[in-house]
């Protein structure tokens, strides 16, 4: 355990307690600017202005939203399940921060170095959705009860690619010690051994978010907000930070066990500053493509979005991690890991292409809630 | 959730109802549908229309003709140049007045031009209700502005033009009209080519659009739909090649059908008769020559002998038709306003039964309906 | 424009106003009209833009079916349905059909008298009458026979003795129903 985050030795539950501290306050002012940004960029993708008129260049604008949301009132439905419809809140905003515990933003600068770090990481992920189907279940609307069911179909069902995925990489690193995967990727990211791992995580990283194209949970045309739709002010601005900081986290994530965080392309040898400029860059560069795709993707539909993982990303994560042990247990060359992902990565592009070119006939009625019944 | 998965299981399962506007972002306005659903499969749909009913037929019955402009604008207010020109070439029609060529070449580019805004607002809309977020609905409201921006100069309003008048145009078009309708074309043929590019090669876009919402042809006639939701099932009517008014005669165009009859060919219709419709534009301005925008001895207070007529044209959603019957007088004694929206909604239900949830939102929105002229 | 003929003002004799008549028929689709009809107390008339055909209340169906049903005249598309309210004189019901294959019009009435406003449902015949028909019921009054679904469609539910597109439905009362002051002057007709 290091203890030297403020450069002196401290009792480790205070220590705790300030790297918890730091962690969300550091968090939501992130969030404030990855609205912001986000805002900035959709609205140049959308030849909008975006923000320009809260401070300098709008910069104050989550502020002010922020501070507005705090001001409304808190309201709840009727015929709402008081305890679960405040508690829900909590279970998606909690575990979300949780997360952050692993997560190595430069050499030695994390809240613990867990030795199974990303095993950790993926376990808690997978709270929050508890939260969600609790807010859909408790708002006694149906809108939100079928954006809550959906949300928990869509995330039972990419938590699992993801995972595997993230299995995958972990074998050719050799550790579920997040620190210790970045330390690894001083020469190569492992990106590069594992490409097809990482569209697989990417996919199902953007599912467990439930951004474009998987919002269906939050879809405005179809759910109109889904579990979200009763909640209001400052709760609801709790499952905005919540959504944010994920958003955040999954391409920290990424970026450290995929990009190789603070180690590629400079070594452990640089300083902190470079370090933390590295893993910003890296997580920047997702979080912008994460951007890039919602303005420009439409949304699948929940059939779609359900087959699309049991039957193109499952498959191809066990075929993944299959080449992984067969090339690691008998030593072949890491340059076959390269051309089966290559190989992989294409085949799911294929897939994709195929998929929705081929003409399928209208579903009939029964038929369609018969593969509703995976959901 | 399927019954025999309940019966296997004994699982007791219920349909339930959700109910979807009058307040819901993709219902395009106030129109309401109470779904039965099953899991997220659509049993029924119950369409509820009327919210937005202001009886204009009732109020046109107690204006003179003149007055009836003003409301045509205000049932179909997206196309609302198309709306009025069903109106007054219904009282042209039946009180014998003959248009002079400038007007009705300036008519005929008008309403070419609010078919293409028209049309970009469904693209739009449509681009939002598959589910990008934003994106489609502001590059077509840019091209949509720079239509709407020579409407304004040339009427005076950016939606309730109220330009055409029985006879003729209120007035002259302004001097720069020519070069400022070349302008727009310029630019709405980069915005369409734009829509093509965000929206029909994408792959998730295809996989919800093709082969969803499917009405054929036979159906599609037997409920009266019309414009382009009849042509996507491959029937080629189009009143303005059918029955030619104005100049359509004259022009060359295509009438653009489609194949299967499903959203996305609802959609890609819609996208080439933009195209035709810019085709039809650059021939109306070769055309257009000085001289009257009204007939030459117009009386003050317009006064229409006792007759009949129902006129439709081909409004950017399909057939809109004025019914008029005059007694005498100098209003009309009945107005029925046929409204292709409502025609074409009818077919709704057809379309949505056994589709998903996700899917009935866009069925809906490929029908692109506009509730002014549905409820009038 | 052929709106004459049917008003028939000025100073012709009747034998000239009937050739004239006959010459306006002769110009539209009445001779196949005519034929399909055969059977039917069916009495044409030249409109403005389209043949105008009365038929009897009671065989106004039969007649759209026939006319739906015939090879060549192949009405497949009911363009609109409403009503006109002639005071004295009864409802017209006004059919407006259209052939997609053909390309022809031809418009359909039927009179109904005061004391029995009611007609057989055109459902059977297109499924487009449906909304349609429901729409001039409530407007009107009127009863379709048969309708499958015969709520309001764009009136309130329970607005079931107003009929606002009658003449004998005054706007300014309404209008002043809705508030003091706001009141029009009723003006004279």
């Amino acid at each position: 355990m290091n203890n030297d985050l403020f450069g002196f030795e401290i009792n480790i539950w205070l220590d705790a307690a300030a790297r918890m501290g730091l962690i969300t306050g550091v968090m939501t002012v992130v969030v404030m600017g990855l609205i912001y940004i986000e805002r900035k960029i959709i609205a140049r993708f959308q030849m909008r202005l975006g923000p320009t008129r809260t401070g300098p260049m709008g910069l104050m604008q989550s502020l002010a939203d922020a501070l507005k949301l705090v001001g409304k009132e808190d309201l709840r439905p009727a015929g709402a399940d008081p305890w679960v419809f405040e508690l829900a809140v909590y279970f998606v905003f909690v575990p979300v921060f949780m997360m952050f515990v692993a997560i190595p933003f430069a050499l030695n600068w994390e809240v613990r170095v867990l030795e199974l770090g990303l095993f950790y990481v993926v376990a808690v992920s997978s709270i929050n959705i508890v939260g969600l189907v609790m807010a859909g279940w408790a708002s006694d609307n149906r809108y939100a009860m079928i954006g809550g069911l959906r949300a928990a179909a869509q995330a039972i069902s990419y938590e699992i690619p993801l995972v595997l995925a993230l299995l995958a990489v972990a074998m050719v690193a050799g550790s579920l010690n997040l620190t210790e995967i970045v330390a690894g990727q001083g020469r190569v990211p492992l990106i590069v051994w594992q490409p097809l791992a990482f569209a697989i995580f990417y996919i199902a990283m953007l599912a467990e978010m439930g951004r474009t194209p998987f919002d269906i949970a939050v879809g405005e045309s179809e759910t109109a907000g889904g579990p979200h739709i009763e909640y209001s002010g400052i709760r609801w601005s709790m499952f905005f930070l919540a959504e944010y900081a994920a958003l955040f986290l999954l391409c920290l994530i990424a970026s450290a066990v995929f990009l190789g965080g603070w180690a590629w392309p400079l070594g452990e040898d640089l300083g902190r500053g470079w370090q933390f400029a590295l893993t910003a860059i890296k997580t920047g560069l997702l979080i912008f493509s994460v951007f890039w795709v919602r303005v420009t993707m439409p949304r699948l539909r929940i059939d779609q979005l359900m087959s699309f993982s049991w039957k193109v990303l499952l498959p191809l994560s066990f075929v993944q991690i299959l080449v992984n042990g067969l090339v690691l247990v008998y030593d072949w060359p890491d340059l076959l890991l390269l051309a089966t992902g290559g190989a992989g990565v294409v085949l799911l592009f294929v897939v994709i292409d195929r998929g929705v070119r081929r003409p399928r006939p209208r579903p009939a009625p029964l038929a369609a809630a018969e593969s509703e019944a995976v959901a | 959730m399927t019954t025999e998965l309940a019966r296997e299981h004994e699982y007791e399962t219920q349909d339930i109802m959700l109910n979807m506007g009058p307040q819901h972002p993709s219902t395009h306005g106030v129109f309401r549908m109470v779904l039965t659903i099953d899991g997220e499969v659509v049993r029924d749909v119950v369409p509820y229309v009327g919210y937005l009913h202001r009886g204009a037929e009732k109020l046109c019955e107690t204006m003179d003709y003149r007055q009836g402009i003003g409301f045509m604008d205000r049932t179909e207010y997206l196309a609302a140049f198309n709306a009025e020109l069903s109106y007054v070439q219904a009282v042209e029609q039946v009180a014998g007045l003959e248009v002079p060529d400038r007007a009705q070449w300036i008519r005929m580019i008008l309403c070419e031009l609010n078919r293409l805004s028209s049309h970009f607002m469904f693209t739009g809309a449509f681009g939002t209700d598959v589910g990008v977020f934003g994106t489609a609905f502001t590059f077509s409201f840019r091209e949509r502005e720079n239509v709407q921006d020579l409407f304004e100069e040339v009427t005076g309003d950016r939606m309730m033009y109220a330009y055409f008048r029985p006879g003729g145009l209120a007035w002259e078009v302004t001097d720069n009209f020519e070069q400022r309708v070349h302008e727009v074309l310029a630019s709405s043929r980069q915005g369409i080519s734009d829509m093509d590019g965000l929206l029909s090669d994408n792959e998730i876009f295809l996989a919800r659009t093709k082969n969803i919402g499917i009405i054929s042809a036979e159906e599609a006639i037997e409920w009266g739909m019309s414009g382009p939701s009849l042509r996507a099932s491959g029937v080629p009517m189009d009143i303005r090649k059918d029955e030619p008014y104005l100049k359509y005669g004259e022009v060359d165009f295509d009438v653009v059908t489609g194949e299967t009859g499903d959203v996305f060919d609802r959609f890609r219709c819609r996208l080439d008769e933009m195209r035709q419709s810019v085709r039809i534009i650059e021939q109306c301005l070769q055309r257009l020559e000085p001289g009257p925008i009204l007939p030459d001895r117009m009386p003050r207070m317009l006064r229409v002998p006792p007759g009949e007529a129902y006129v439709r044209t081909e409004a950017p959603r399909g057939e809109y038709g004025v019914y008029l019957v005059s007694e005498g007088g100098n209003r009309p004694y009945r107005l029925k306003i046929r409204s292709a929206c409502l025609s074409n909604l009818q077919a709704l239900r057809d379309m949505v039964i056994g589709n998903y949830i996700a899917d009935a939102v866009i069925i809906l929105g490929s029908i692109d309906i506009v509730l002014g002229e549905v409820d009038r | 424009m052929t709106n004459d003929g049917a008003n028939g003002d000025g100073g012709d004799t009747e034998a000239d106003e009937a050739a004239e008549r006959e010459a306006a028929l002769a110009r539209t689709i009445w001779a196949d009209v005519d034929r399909a009809l055969s059977g039917i107390n069916a009495s044409p008339e030249p409109g403005a833009l389209d043949l105008i055909v009365t038929i009897p209340k009671a065989e106004v169906v039969r007649g759209l079916r026939v006319l739906k049903d015939d090879e060549q005249l192949n009405f497949d598309y009911l363009r609109n349905l409403t009503a006109i309210d002639h005071q004295a004189d009864g409802i017209t019901v006004v059919y407006h059909l259209y052939s997609t294959a053909a390309k022809h019009n031809v418009t359909i009435k039927a009179v109904l008298p005061n004391g029995d406003l009611a007609v057989d449902t055109a459902t059977t015949v297109w499924k487009a009458a449906n909304w349609l028909e429901r729409e001039t019921a409530e407007m009107f009054g009127v009863r379709f026979n048969g309708h499958p679904d015969p709520r309001a469609l764009l009136l309130p539910e329970d607005m079931t003795d107003t009929f606002p597109l009658r003449k004998d439905h005054p706007l300014a009362e309404i209008e002043a129903l809705q508030g003091e002051g706001m009141a029009y002057a009723v003006e004279e007709e």
